[in-house]
């Protein structure tokens, strides 16, 4: 039934997501039979206030790796918006597909500074962990040593993140200051739980290691394979880096 | 119902990005609007200073989230989150867009018009019936600014608002600024859509400053609704006008963006107040809904 109700809200959707409707030199872009009558002007206008807004909030969770971007943005950010139509409305759910969409274009083009993906990766690991951190409320009186301890996992505000350049130097010194060293480097994205200041740690390799296999509730005693386990486990727990389920 | 409280009362949309300077101001406003949708989504630290204001001032509830307008089943689940939180900031009552945001599958946020017909109003006053069902204090629908019409509407929307208000008994929420960019970039009579509405039936009042925007691909430029600026006279004159036939109880100010000129809030809450003098008078009747507070 062409006239449905749906359809011809979907239809519309289709139409102001498209990349057509945002970009093209003539304003009259293609359009569904549902739609006619309608000021082709105006859903651009429309469109582009719903792409302006999506824009607003990956630029919000990226603004190191823009800025450096510099003037590449707004070809960057059309070709994003041309491949990747808006479906949801949550600001890390776009910022996710613009980051895989960084990484796969990368690939063709590389990025004019080697260590901007790495940045971007860290942009976003610092949304994420402010995010998780806002959705669940840390329990911190389970990590305590002494109790009998049956499964452990990494907090959610935790985010361990393995970068090709030690991307720290540019949180802490600015943008301009420094080129960030080339180096293998293992962060742990974490927000503290008595700050609003999120940290990027370095961590050793066997830290690192553990903390990625705690993506979900894992009984310790499976963890045999790590080198003196009780005492990391106690330590992370301590540094409120793992939440420990008693 | 509190004896006592101004009627209207006037106050703010709540916005966390400028809490702790509405905390700071509590005592400027006579109530408070919460976006029920940044205590869904918002996390832990926003539903708690939104909690943190019951009982200091009186709160009503709005939402974004509804999408009243898509032809699809309305979400039960999202509908007893509101009304938890309805229940937990006491509000006497609970608004949303006469409009849609997505479809299955997509979702862009933006308040988008219905065609206005009597099959779609039919289907909205039984969603509207719905969503009375399940919340349990007075359900109002407000009208948005749209840039566009759909060909086949047949009804004004003032029509198809007394005729979905008047076959559920649902307010309206009347959104001043709203009504006047329609009526300058649909051109039409603002005052003619206020005489044409059911008298009474506006429970609610929005208001807030928008922009002008011209672009190359339009015929002339447009008024747009963006929640940035101080409320135009041409919306106080309006809201003067409406205040003859319809006894809001809160008359809420919107404010999105230049939040760093937040002071404008209070400037607009005492333009408000004095065009209230001029229509009303103070002291004035009892709220429609009380108070939450």
């Amino acid at each position: 039934m062409p006239n449905r109700l749906l359809d011809r809200q979907v239809s519309l959707l289709e139409y102001l997501t498209s990349a057509a409707t945002l970009f093209s030199e003539e304003v009259d872009a293609p359009m569904d039979q549902s739609l006619h009558g309608i000021d082709q002007g105006l859903l651009r206008l429309e469109a582009r206030f719903c792409c302006n807004r999506r824009i607003k909030k990956i630029i919000a969770v990226f603004p190191r790796t823009f800025e450096i971007i510099g003037a590449d943005r707004g070809r960057i950010l059309r070709e994003f918006v041309e491949a990747n139509r808006q479906t949801d409305i949550n600001t890390l759910a776009n910022a996710h597909q613009f980051y895989e969409f960084f990484l796969a274009r990368s690939r063709s083009e590389a990025p004019t500074l080697p260590y901007l993906l790495d940045l971007a990766a860290c942009e976003l690991a610092i949304a994420k962990v402010r995010n998780n951190a806002e959705e669940s409320e840390k329990s911190f009186n389970l990590g305590q040593s002494g109790r009998p301890k049956t499964a452990i996992r990494r907090y959610r505000s935790v985010v361990p993140l393995r970068c090709g350049y030690d991307v720290r130097s540019i949180f802490e010194a600015g943008l301009r200051e420094v080129v960030p060293p080339k180096r293998d480097t293992l962060f742990v994205v974490n927000l503290a739980a008595d700050s609003c200041n999120v940290s990027i740690l370095e961590v050793p390799p066997g830290v690192f290691g553990l903390l990625v296999r705690l993506d979900d509730w894992v009984d310790p005693r499976t963890l045999a394979d790590v080198d003196d386990v009780e005492n990391l486990v106690s330590r992370l727990a301590a540094q409120q880096l793992i939440e420990v389920q008693a | 119902m509190t004896v006592g409280r101004p009627s209207p009362a006037v106050g703010i949309g709540y916005r966390a990005a400028i809490g702790q300077w509405t905390r700071d101001h509590l005592d400027d406003f006579d109530v408070l609007e919460i976006t029920v949708d940044s205590c869904i989504d918002g996390g832990h630290a926003v539903r708690s200073a939104t909690y943190d204001l019951v009982g200091r001032i009186p709160l009503t509830a709005h939402g974004i989230g509804l999408s009243i307008g898509t032809d699809a089943p309305l979400d039960d689940a999202y509908l007893s989150k509101v009304a938890d939180i309805i229940e937990r900031l006491k509000a006497p009552a609970y608004s949303e867009h006469l409009a849609f945001t997505r479809v299955p599958g997509r979702d862009l946020a933006t308040l988008l018009p219905l065609p206005k017909t009597e099959a779609v109003a039919a289907s909205i006053i039984t969603k509207v019936r719905h969503v009375q069902s399940r919340i349990p204090v007075p359900f109002l629908l407000e009208n948005i600014s749209h840039l566009f019409e759909w060909p086949d509407s047949t009804f004004s929307d003032a029509e198809f608002l007394n005729l979905i208000c008047g076959e559920t008994q649902a307010g309206l929420l009347l959104d001043v600024e709203n009504l006047l960019l329609n009526s300058l970039n649909l051109t039409f009579d603002p005052y003619e859509f206020l005489d044409s509405l059911t008298a009474g039936i506006v429970k609610e009042v929005h208001l807030a400053g928008g922009t002008v925007v011209d672009q190359p691909f339009l015929a002339r430029p447009y008024f747009v609704d963006s929640h940035s600026h101080p409320v135009p006279d041409e919306a106080l004159d309006l809201l003067e006008y409406a205040l003859r036939r319809h006894k809001p109880a809160n008359i809420i100010i919107e404010r999105e963006g230049r939040l760093e000129a937040a002071s404008e809030l209070l400037e607009d809450v005492e333009r408000v107040r004095t065009r209230l003098a001029n229509a009303i008078g103070r002291p004035h009747a009892e709220s429609t809904f009380g108070s939450a507070g």
